[in-house]
């Protein structure tokens, strides 16, 4: 193994060993690894590359993740409450089933992302683009959709009172 | 730096430690409500709380103060002199506020309330009804609404963009999120 993906290695191993909650990780390269479960609860990753990671039934709470890339990832069941996702690219994500409570999600893009039945509770989806996403059966009461783009995203069965203001909602299936 | 987030019962009110890992040294952003949570902490970390700082005067802010002063004889930092029954340093714009071998910053953010303060140390402020995640405080006057986006404009996106943003109400933010995609500033 060259030192590089050595190095990726050893992080990935340490964070499956639970050592890395809280840490300040920046800008890490974890693109396409299996991270299914761990616990990175208020760990930062601002700015990390993340594309096709597979945190599902992870332990996100309290973590940053703003302006990452999260294109494509496996969030599914990750317990996400009070994370900030703000400015960050989750498009073609799958976040079904996540806690999306209390969770900060300002300028996110999520262009076709799932949120299915995620509880998105009191989350902050201000000026985030969810153009032709998912969101059925989702909790979004208290959720402020303030300016956000909605365009082609499927609402049906979503629960809740939530703030639209501004929202952009044309084709919203509702 | 130590900072740690407390979910109170009251309004969904935010509390928040921020300590000196070095001095053990600490301080209680906002009081909601007491939280034997917040006891523990210091207790297990082994952490003198020393400071309060009250952000604004509401009782979602202000409801625990007289127990966490009774329980710690902690010094209450607040833009006025009594706040909750309770005697305070009154602070204003650029005063610095130490605890431990951290230095922090008072900010005025008046708006929500005429008294309205954040606090800054490096890589984290704390902004109290002021800003929130996406949004930005009630406010009873138009006058109010400019003075409050103005000072947040002037005071708070004037931070390093990577600063964490920790607020009254919901999730922190950053202030290069807020600056480039909060509704009611964009």
């Amino acid at each position: 193994m060259s030192a590089p993906a050595d190095k990726r290695a050893a992080l990935v191993e340490r964070i499956r060993s639970g050592a890395c909650a809280g840490e300040r990780l920046g800008e890490v390269d974890l693109s396409g690894c299996d991270l299914s479960g761990v616990d990175l609860s208020d760990a930062r990753l601002s700015g990390a590359a993340l594309k096709g990671v597979d945190l599902s039934g992870a332990n996100l709470r309290g973590a940053f993740f703003d302006g990452a890339d999260l294109r494509e990832a496996n969030m599914r069941d990750a317990q996400l409450e009070f994370a900030v996702l703000g400015a960050a690219d989750l498009s073609g994500a799958d976040l079904s089933g996540a806690n999306l409570q209390r969770a900060n999600l300002v300028g996110t893009k999520a262009l076709g992302a799932r949120f299915d039945g995620a509880r998105m509770y009191y989350s902050r989806p201000g000026n985030a683009d969810f153009r032709n996403a998912s969101l059925r059966g989702c909790d979004i009461q208290r959720a402020i959709f303030r300016r956000a783009n909605l365009s082609g995203a499927d609402l049906r069965d979503a629960t809740g009172e939530a703030n639209f203001e501004n929202a952009s909602m044309e084709g919203t299936l509702r | 730096m130590i900072v740690r987030h407390f979910l109170l019962d009251v309004h969904e009110a935010n509390s928040f430690v921020v300590a000196c890992e070095e001095d053990r040294e600490a301080a209680l952003v906002d009081a909601g409500a007491f939280d034997s949570a917040v006891d523990e902490f210091l207790h297990d970390e082994k952490l003198r709380l020393v400071k309060i700082f009250i952000t604004h005067d509401h009782f979602d802010h202000t409801g625990g103060l007289p127990e966490y002063v009774k329980r710690f004889k902690a010094e209450v930092l607040c833009g006025l002199s009594e706040v909750a029954g309770c005697t305070a340093t009154r602070v204003k714009h650029g005063d610095r506020v130490n605890v431990g071998r951290l230095i922090g910053t008072v900010l005025e953010t008046p708006g929500h309330t005429p008294e309205g303060l954040s606090l800054a140390f490096p890589g984290h402020v704390f902004t109290g009804d002021a800003l929130f995640a996406g949004s930005v405080g009630g406010t009873s006057s138009e006058r109010d609404r400019l003075r409050q986006l103005d000072a947040i404009r002037k005071h708070i996106f004037t931070l390093p963009p990577q600063t964490e943003i920790h607020v009254g109400h919901g999730p922190s933010s950053t202030v290069a999120i807020e600056s480039r995609f909060n509704p009611f500033f964009v």
